[in-house]
């Protein structure tokens, strides 16, 4: 007999969902980003759950497509705005690719929000700098909207966000809508070679552009998130510019699964990213091994 | 730890009872001074009133009522299944934990059985909820709720592994699932006569008749076991099944004996290994990229053996598994950190690109990062990595070399 | 073992090697060692509990091995035809390795005993029943005595015809029985020296071809597949077996399918590189018979 069977109960009692299983969301709207990324808005199926939810800028989710399986993003939409959450999904393996073949309507699953937040709240009056790479923005820019949502808690605002090329931009509606705000700095720039004829951004590597920009640390904390050789290059850049190491925050990623710290997967050293990030300061990416 | 509040006159020869935990809780360093170690459990409770006798009959007869009131009794018994065909691993016959049925099956105090517990609260594969589409809608009904269960004779460290996993098991998220199991068994542990010189469970914390984790203990004596309650559980167990139990033929020359026993072992035990954790940690923070790694990676497989016979490896995965056209399942699988995909991106970047890393996480994981955050080593010194694994990786011989490198940093 | 061990000093002390990969006497037994230098070659040993299939480190896929530089392998004759297996299929280059082949008269079933068990009918290993090959081919050295036949045992191939003897629905009793334990761990994959996928056929997701949870149809569908990837390649040298923490009698599986290939194409493994495996050739006159 196998261990699975000794261990079943014979009862056909309905029993209560575990901390795995996810709650049910509705597909409510698409947009495709990119050739290969979406953003998909949803709103929890069941009423209660809809009203009640609630979450921080930074955290994330285990989102599941039933029979696929469950990958995690980041919550995307900002938690100023309720009813929904987004998340921005770039294809890349089994659960990715069968987002793709997602409709509105749909029913996907959702656990969270799990994980550590920005801790926006202490940021009220600082100027704030948001450094994104490619699809790294969608952390990036849920604090951003939280940000907006409450402007006049917050001092400047500055954004520098570039993708390999002008088609890669994610959120080109936002950026339109940012690049219109007077009390927004928006740069946006491709690599050199992804600039389209009527491109009127900049041209070049985000590093670069961050130390053109080269935004004042006085009073202003960093947000930064993007592929690890963006975030890799960027940091000094950050610190000659001088940027303290505990004003900068950015959030890892790592392979996941639980989500809730049990799993074993998603450790560096003694640090669950799921757990004890995934949103941490340079200060403390600088103690961690070098392990992600 | 036995009983002094006894109404007979303990033997002459019974000294103050000494606890597995008193003799594990300090770890000596090389030069032989004692460096108090960070100790789980200090104190061990009091045995729940009276010892009692179970014979080695009456265990039979025990485990033939359980089965046939459907209560499933976990023991260790003989293995079951056809043996190995290429040439034996070791010569005595092999025993595994299962459910047993019949006192022919029993195999307590035999060879190590060759999984821990382990698969009792987390189960190789486990049904965490099933789903079905209906239309565009999607049901989801949870997994099975868990059957009361009796442990019978498991060993200690194999019981004390149960709660060292309940901490990460409940760190703000309650795992339902173990949780369920775990109040739903009864876990008698049997005091060990120590299996070989892999063990070393005194050099963990534990010890050959440690109770962390045991609601009761069994001990070798004349004729059959020697029964302690040591809680509300373990009781309640004793007390529903009275007629299996009788008054001890001689309690005071069965407690000595029973004591005898369990010094005995730790005495066997105690020379196998002697590390200072605190030390050991320290040099594991500040070692990361210490080429001591290099030389433990080479040899090991890959294979992750270490894990699945390890009673405090808890990695698992989670897959989903259609079974049918618009239904399914999602599983929790087994899972180690040993192989070349556990921590791989969907982008190919792996932070733990080659064994070498990978060695040292699991080496890392329990004994730097688990005792940091929960304040227990994530191991209980049975040894069953040591013996398992094929390429001859040895977990004492490796501690060793990692405290008389910090020995060294430290002098 | 001063042959040996002098053999293996020379190579390192002339730079041929850097590194040998060899037998050592470990705290419960022998193990493998990967000696790097002149002066450990004192630690090399061969006696009859040198099971490990030593040609399991030469997989390019181990970097950590590979890292150390170019190899000098012990191998008994077992382990030569694994190596003959790699070349064969362009995993290793046959001067990316020198080959130390050492006389074996046989060796036991586990490499654990404090000192080198006598060889005896009941002792000696599955895998050395009818090896006729005292000095193994393909190598750039031998070391070692002569050495007499092993004691002949051939249990293996009695307990395979006690199984062919059973009806279908005992002996499908019987493998459910047996694999019940399995937990998918992947020791055996690890343990052969022909596994050397970079991607397993079990870690391909997009689809799932075998179900990674150990129930009755994942295990079957895994010990299946691996031994029909194995037909024609597997040496017989029980490593997959050894490993199995749960004594699964995957060398009945693997023997089975080496007695299928020898009646089918007349053919067992060689340590010859030069001559093709059935899997990657064929013969105009090659029987049709299997097209019904």
């Amino acid at each position: 007999m196998t261990v699975t069977q000794q261990t079943q109960s014979d009862s056909p009692a309905p029993q209560a969902a575990s901390i795995y299983q996810p709650d049910l969301v509705v597909v409510e709207s698409i947009v495709d980003e990119t050739p290969d990324t979406r953003t998909f808005r949803l709103r929890f199926k069941d009423e209660a759950k809809a009203a009640s939810f609630e979450f921080r800028a930074g955290q994330f989710g285990e989102y599941s497509v039933f029979g696929a399986g469950e990958s995690t993003f980041c919550i995307a939409s900002p938690p100023t705005r309720k009813g929904y959450i987004e998340c921005t999904v770039k294809a890349a393996g089994k659960v990715t690719g069968q987002l793709r073949e997602v409709d509105v309507g749909d029913v996907l699953g959702f656990r969270g929000p799990y994980g550590n937040v920005f801790p926006v709240d202490d940021w009220k009056g600082k100027n704030m700098v948001f450094i994104a790479g490619g699809i790294g923005l969608a952390p990036v820019r849920c604090v951003i909207w939280n940000v907006l949502d409450l402007r006049d808690q917050y001092g400047d605002v500055t954004i520098v966000y570039g993708a390999r090329s002008v088609s890669d931009l994610v959120y080109k509606r936002e950026l339109e809508e940012w690049a219109a705000r007077a009390d927004v700095k928006l740069v946006t720039t491709v690599d050199p070679g992804g600039e389209t004829p009527d491109w009127t951004g900049e041209v070049g590597y985000v590093t670069p552009v961050v130390e053109k920009t080269a935004p004042s640390p006085d009073n202003a904390v960093a947000v930064l998130c993007g592929p690890p050789i963006v975030v890799k290059l960027t940091l000094p850049v950050l610190e000659r510019l001088g940027f303290a190491d505990d004003a900068i925050f950015t959030t890892l990623e790592n392979r996941m699964k639980c989500g809730v710290g049990k799993c074993g997967r998603c450790n560096i050293g003694s640090v669950y990213v799921c757990k004890d990030g995934p949103v941490f300061t340079a200060a403390q990416i600088a103690t961690l091994p070098q392990e992600f | 730890m036995s009983d002094t509040k006894k109404k007979k006159s303990a033997s002459s020869k019974a000294a103050t009872p000494v606890t597995d935990a008193a003799v594990a809780g300090t770890a000596s360093t090389a030069d032989g001074s004692v460096v108090a170690a960070q100790v789980a459990d200090a104190s061990e409770p009091l045995a729940l009133g009276e010892a009692r006798f179970l014979t080695s009959e009456a265990l039979g007869w025990l485990v033939e009522g359980l089965a046939a009131a459907g209560t499933p009794a976990v023991a260790p018994a003989w293995a079951g299944d056809a043996g190995r065909a290429a040439g034996g691993v070791g010569d005595a016959p092999e025993t595994e934990y299962r459910v047993v049925s019949g006192a022919a099956e029993l195999a307590l105090g035999e060879r190590l059985p060759r999984l821990s517990l382990k698969q009792f609260f987390l189960p190789p594969t486990e049904v965490l909820f099933s789903y079905k589409r209906n239309g565009a809608d999607i049901e989801l009904t949870p997994a099975q709720a868990a059957r009361d269960t009796v442990v019978l004779g498991a060993r200690p460290c194999d019981v004390a592994a149960l709660p060292i996993v309940d901490k990460v098991m409940n760190w703000d998220y309650a795992d339902e699932l173990w949780n369920a199991r775990r109040a739903a068994t009864t876990v008698f542990s049997l005091s060990c006569k120590v299996e070989d010189d892999s063990c070393f469970c005194s050099a963990v914390f534990l010890g050959p008749a440690a109770l962390k984790g045991s609601d009761g203990r069994l001990t070798p004596v004349d004729g059959g076991y020697l029964v302690e309650a040591f809680t509300d559980k373990g009781a309640a167990f004793v007390a529903a099944h009275a007629d299996a139990f009788a008054d001890l033929p001689d309690a005071s020359a069965n407690s000595a004996q029973a004591e005898q026993f369990r010094a005995a072992a730790r005495e066997r035990v105690a020379g196998n290994l002697q590390v200072d954790h605190g030390r050991l940690r320290d040099w594991l923070d500040h070692h990361f990229d210490d080429p001591f790694w290099a030389s433990l990676g080479p040899r090991c497989n890959g294979c992750g053996v270490c894990a699945s016979v390890c009673p405090t490896c808890h990695c698992f995965d989670i897959v989903d598994e259609p079974e049918s056209v618009g239904s399914g399942v999602r599983r929790r699988n087994w899972d180690t950190c040993q192989t070349c995909v556990f921590t791989l991106h969907a982008s190919g970047h792996n932070p733990r690109g080659d064994q070498n890393a990978r060695y040292r996480q699991r080496i890392e994981h329990k004994f730097l990062a688990y005792p940091l955050k929960f304040g227990d080593v994530l191991c209980t010194g049975c040894g069953r990595c040591s013996r398992a694994c094929p390429t001859g990786q040895d977990m004492a011989e490796i501690l060793t070399a990692i405290d008389a490198r910090a020995a060294e940093d430290a002098s | 073992m001063t042959e040996l061990q002098d053999t293996a000093r020379r190579l390192l002390d002339e730079g041929e090697v850097k590194v040998v990969i060899g037998w050592e006497e470990g705290r419960r037994g022998v193990r493998p060692v990967f000696v790097t230098s002149a002066a450990d070659c004192d630690r090399l040993v061969f006696d009859t509990r040198c099971v490990h299939n030593l040609a399991t480190f030469l997989n390019p896929r181990r970097s950590q091995v590979a890292s150390l530089g170019k190899a000098a392998l012990v191998v008994k004759g077992c382990d030569a035809k694994a190596v003959a297996g790699l070349l064969r299929e362009a995993q290793i280059e046959r001067d990316g390795v020198v080959l130390i082949g050492v006389r074996c008269g046989g060796v036991v079933g586990s490499p654990v005993a404090p000192d080198a068990p006598a060889l005896t009918a009941e002792t000696v290993a599955s895998r050395c029943f009818a090896c006729d090959v005292r000095e193994p081919g393909l190598v750039d050295v031998l070391v070692g005595d002569a050495q007499p036949e092993p004691p002949g045992s051939g249990t293996l191939d009695e307990r395979i015809a006690a199984l062919d003897a059973l009806g279908p629905d005992e002996r499908f009793a019987f493998w459910t029985n047996e694999l019940s334990r399995c937990t998918q761990c992947y020791a055996c994959r690890q343990a052969c020296p022909l596994c050397y996928c970079e991607r397993c056929i079990v870690e391909k997701t997009e689809p799932q071809w075998i179900e990674t949870s150990p129930h009755p149809r994942g295990n079957f569908a895994w010990h299946l597949t691996r031994a029909q990837h194995l037909a024609g390649r597997c040496v017989g040298c029980g490593e997959c077996e050894r490993a199995c923490p749960v004594g699964i009698p995957l060398a009945l599986i693997n023997r089975k399918l080496q007695q299928v290939v020898l009646e089918l194409y007349d053919y067992t493994v060689s340590d010859d590189p030069a001559v093709p495996a059935p899997i990657g050739a064929y013969a105009t006159d090659d029987t049709q018979d299997f097209i019904k």
